[in-house]
């Protein structure tokens, strides 16, 4: 059964460079945590170290409470999913997906029902006797859950498993392996730089950025309270707007482009509000973008509709006063 | 109007080609600057290497009389004749002998070589050089070092045994048949075995990372990981290298012939040694090339066998389903079936920190290991040359100096200077022309190849050209005896003998094939969207190549020119037939001059000569050795 896995101020150092500063996670069983951040934050690494790829430098890795210290990756029961899957290419999709029960030396009969179960789960049942030079993008990389969770991991890591997809695909992927995680009640640690991914997926986001924990909470929590303003930025899209607090200088003002809309009359007393000229309308579907000229700085807004606006003309923009972020200026910490 | 005419002309072409292009040629058809591209190579090869062999054909169906000189027809009667010699299957019997000694010793200690030069440790691309040394050695100066190596009376192995104290397990190394083979074999696997260990090397360096990572993670370990992920991942590369290895083994001569000619008795007559016996020794040229011709027969089975025996394995199924079944969501999920479980972990016997102390130390330890086989030998080579002459033929010998000295190079770089060895005053000659033939035929190669390369790359398949591409690998897979015999015959009516335009033509039979097939290996690294650019910005197929992909490849190109210039420097055959006098005469052919007529106080030149003609390969071999293993992957193997 999925194991509960704790990182315990865990410290990695590649000679004299440190790459993880002390993280402190403690995931619950049959949770699903993405490990969010852009690329070289550690997320990647952080994974190995759990997989016992790599050897951490200090601190503690736990499953169920049971120290991994003294253990290989052989011996951790541990699944992963490759970005590039990893597939062996000289072996057909069965073979692949037995491997690690032949390893734990289970009977063949076991071997076959359980092949015979991750096949038909992952619907890779007609393509068993393919080699992996022979099937699409999308059937590789369901052969490589498939070796995943054919045996009962402790944990099923993943890094980064569906960037090498199509767009079409990789949406179609992520509701398919969350599904597949809470059927199974899989702990799943999910690498990705990917924010979008991370919100439809996890339970819990944990943000990285350069080997330091900014924070871990839910998704929505991470959307709407983040807890400084690196995560305030890599969360959302388009970006949020950071603007100068027109009244004092060492706070800064984080506004979400999809809270930011022209001002209309039922803006309450409290609102906030700016003015500007309008660079650029760009229509996105279901609204349209607005790149406005605050006081020299772009802000970007949105608009649901563009009838009395076009390029060039004064708009007044305005926001909820409870969706106004405010961040130190010297620390980055909100408000 | 102008996207309405393309798409006009495209649909022209479409309605009007499809049919017959599918039926006649596959792919679309090869500008006319392909074809005057490709044809100076092709033309130079038809030449140089087609007519020999066509000659050597003729030879192998008539019987010449040496005294009448007259040729009379006789079918296939040469091979039948060499087929029921008994001689001919001793000689095969050791052949099957060296060959299977040289392939199991080359590919596993190459296997090894790779694995532990593979890792990441400090001096790993040094490693790498001294690794290359023995295969960068000229086979004669392997020769010449192995056989004093082994020497009775003076040999530097006796030495050291007489130096250990264990004199009286002295003897005459390769006075004994059985032995003598082996040892031959032996020293052609220690020349060999960098080349498929560079291979390999590639192999393994073309491996994903993540591969193993997920092995382990599998539950495999060490062991199981090698057999079952990396030797698998590796029979690509073995099956090409077994294809190479096989080919160099049965094709072994220089060494046979500095080392033991043959004997002693018959003991170390392979195949191609025979061959050579037969067409230069007793001159009958038919027998001689028939058997030359089996001997290309047998190389081209082994690699047949060898392609079905490791070639690729295919999918089980036959017919694709159409749809596959990606689509379709599984709504309900089954419950797992079994429950794994996993067994019990055990506490490790040594700890972790132990165990990887022990670890580094086992590996110092393979890469020590490493050195002195590769090195070891070239650094008694080196010893032997500032030994003074007097120490090398002592009695009991020794392998420890008694004193240090320049003279044997003083007598082979300045003979002026009064030596007495009428070898030692050819060595500056033999280093100029060695030097001057290298050159000028690495620099002919090059003027043509490229532009032969990249049509090779471009339009693989055009029937034409892949017929050139073929027969080109073709040329690799006959015996150089084979094209030895019709050059000599040739140069002798042309009074092309003892010259140097001779040797260039000779050593260009060799360097067109392998610089061409390098060049087509370099030119498919080159994305086709450059030539598109070259040609949208303006340039002809002329100015494309000169000025564009030309600077490209530049690193493919110096591949090439230090490899070219190796296999020139280091070759002995056509060097050693198609000179008798020293104003041609190569280093490796001077080399050989020395054993022959030998007068025990010219070993000190000799090997100080030795020296000087190893000392551009080795010099190649460290500051190259990121181009050798560049060209390594082009593909580029000489023998």
């Amino acid at each position: 059964m999925s194991a509960a896995v704790t990182i315990d101020n865990v410290v990695k150092d590649y000679g004299p460079v440190r790459v993880l500063h002390g993280l402190q996670l403690d995931i619950r069983e049959g949770e699903f945590v993405s490990l969010l951040g852009p690329s070289g934050c550690g997320k990647s690494t952080l994974l190995y170290c759990v997989a016992g790829l790599e050897q951490i430098s200090s601190g503690r890795i736990l499953f169920d409470g049971r120290d991994m210290a003294a253990l290989g990756s052989r011996e951790r029961n541990i699944a992963l999913v490759f970005q590039d899957y990893a597939l062996y290419p000289h072996m057909t999709v069965r073979e692949n997906i037995a491997f690690p029960l032949r390893r734990l030396k289970v009977d063949r009969k076991t071997i076959e029902g359980q092949v015979a179960w991750a096949a038909e789960t992952l619907g890779l049942a007609a393509l068993l006797e393919r080699m992996p030079s022979d099937l699409s993008g999308g059937q590789r990389q369901r052969v490589a859950v498939g070796r995943a969770i054919v045996r009962n991991p402790a944990a099923l890591l993943m890094d980064e498993p569906l960037s090498n997809l199509d767009a079409a695909l990789r949406v179609h992927m992520r509701t398919e392996i969350k599904r597949l995680a809470s059927d199974l009640g899989l702990t799943v640690l999910f690498v990705t730089h990917d924010q979008e991914e991370a919100m439809v997926m996890s339970d819990r986001i944990a943000v990285l950025s350069q080997g330091h924990l900014q924070q871990f909470a839910a998704p929505m929590d991470v959307y709407r309270n983040p807890a400084n303003r690196f995560v305030a930025e890599f969360i959302g899209s388009p970006k949020m707007n950071l603007l100068p607090s027109p009244d004092r200088a060492d706070i800064l003002l984080g506004l979400r482009p999809h809270d930011l809309t022209p001002a209309g009359p039922q803006d309450g007393e409290d609102a906030f509000s700016l003015a500007g000229t309008i660079a650029l309308i760009e229509p996105a579907g279901p609204q349209y973008f607005l790149d406005v000229l605050v006081g020299g700085q772009l802000v970007r807004a949105t608009a649901s509709e563009i009838d009395n606006l076009s390029n060039g003309s004064e708009v007044r923009l305005s926001a909820p006063a409870h969706r106004v972020y405010r961040f130190d200026v010297a620390t980055g910490d909100a408000l | 109007m102008i996207a309405d005419e393309t798409h006009k002309q495209e649909t022209h072409k479409q309605t009007d080609s499809r049919p017959r292009r599918r039926f006649w040629s596959r792919g679309p058809r090869p500008p006319l600057f392909a074809y005057l591209a490709v044809s100076p190579t092709l033309v130079f090869v038809a030449l140089i290497v087609g007519m020999p062999l066509v000659y050597s054909v003729w030879l192998a169906v008539h019987k010449a009389n040496p005294i009448t000189r007259k040729n009379t027809f006789v079918g296939l009667d040469n091979f039948r004749f060499v087929l029921s010699e008994t001689s001919f299957w001793n000689a095969f019997g050791r052949t099957a002998h060296f060959v299977g000694f040289s392939l199991v010793g080359t590919t596993i200690l190459g296997i090894a070589i790779a694995l532990v030069l593979h890792e990441p440790f400090r001096g790993r691309g040094f490693m790498r050089s001294v690794m290359l040394v023995p295969w960068a050695m000229a086979p004669v100066s392997i020769g010449v070092l192995w056989s004093f190596i082994y020497a009775g009376d003076i040999g530097t192995l006796n030495g050291l045994l007489h130096d250990l104290g264990l004199g009286f397990l002295a003897t005459a190394w390769l006075g004994d048949g059985n032995r003598a083979l082996n040892l031959v074999a032996l020293t052609h696997v220690w020349n060999q075995t960098p080349l498929t260990a560079l291979m390999v090397l590639a192999g393994l360096q073309s491996m994903p990372a993540s591969l193993h990572k997920a092995a382990m993670l599998d539950g495999a370990g060490p062991v199981t990981r090698f057999f079952r992920i990396t030797l698998p991942w590796l029979k690509p590369t073995l099956l090409f290298v077994s294809i190479i290895a096989t080919i160099n083994a049965l094709m072994a001569f220089d060494i046979i012939w500095i080392m033991t000619r043959g004997g002693p008795g018959e003991a170390t007559t392979v195949f191609a040694w025979l061959g050579y016996v037969y067409s230069f020794q007793f001159l009958r040229f038919g027998e001689g090339a028939a058997m030359l011709y089996l001997l290309t027969g047998l190389s081209f089975l082994m690699a047949v066998f060898y392609v079905l025996v490791l070639g690729p394995r295919r999918s089980r199924h036959q017919a694709i389903p159409a749809a596959t079944a990606l689509d379709d969501d599984v709504a309900v999920r089954s419950p797992r079936p079994y429950s794994i479980k996993v067994p019990p972990t055990r506490e490790p016997l040594v700890s972790p920190a132990l165990r990887a102390v022990l670890a580094r130390l086992g590996f110092r330890a393979l890469v020590l290991t490493i050195f002195l086989w590769s090195a070891l030998p070239v650094m008694l080579l080196i010893l032997m040359s500032i030994t003074p002459a007097s120490d090398l033929i002592r009695v009991p010998p020794s392998a420890i100096p008694s004193a240090l000295t320049f003279d044997n190079f003083r007598a082979v770089l300045f003979p002026e200077g009064g030596t007495t060895s009428v070898q030692a005053k050819r060595v500056p000659l033999s280093l100029l022309n060695s030097l001057i033939v290298g050159a000028v035929s690495v620099a002919i190669a090059l003027a043509v190849t490229p532009f032969a390369g990249y049509v090779f790359a471009r339009w693989p398949r055009a029937r034409l050209f892949q017929g050139g591409l073929w027969s080109m690998l073709f040329t690799r897979m006959t015996p150089a005896l084979t094209l030895v015999l019709p050059f000599f015959v040739i140069y002798r009516t042309l009074g092309l003998i003892d010259t140097h335009i001779g040797l260039v033509i000779a050593h260009l039979s060799i360097l067109l094939p392998l610089i061409a097939w390098m060049m087509k290996s370099t030119f498919e690294g080159v994305p086709k969207s450059l030539d598109s650019a070259a040609r949208i910005d303006g340039c002809s197929h002329m100015q494309m190549m000169l000025r564009v992909l030309l600077p490209v490849i530049r690193p493919g190109l110096m591949a090439a020119a230090i490899f070219g210039f190796l296999v020139s420097w280091n070759e002995f055959l056509f060097a050693v037939i198609l000179t008798s006098t020293p104003d041609a005469q190569t280093i490796p052919v001077v080399l050989s001059g020395f054993l022959a007529q030998a007068r025990f106080h010219e070993y000190g030149p000799m090997f100080a000569a030795s020296v000087l003609s190893v000392l551009p390969p080795v010099v190649v071999a460290f500051v190259f050795q990121r181009y050798l293993v560049e060209g390594a992957l082009s593909g580029a193997v000489k023998g």
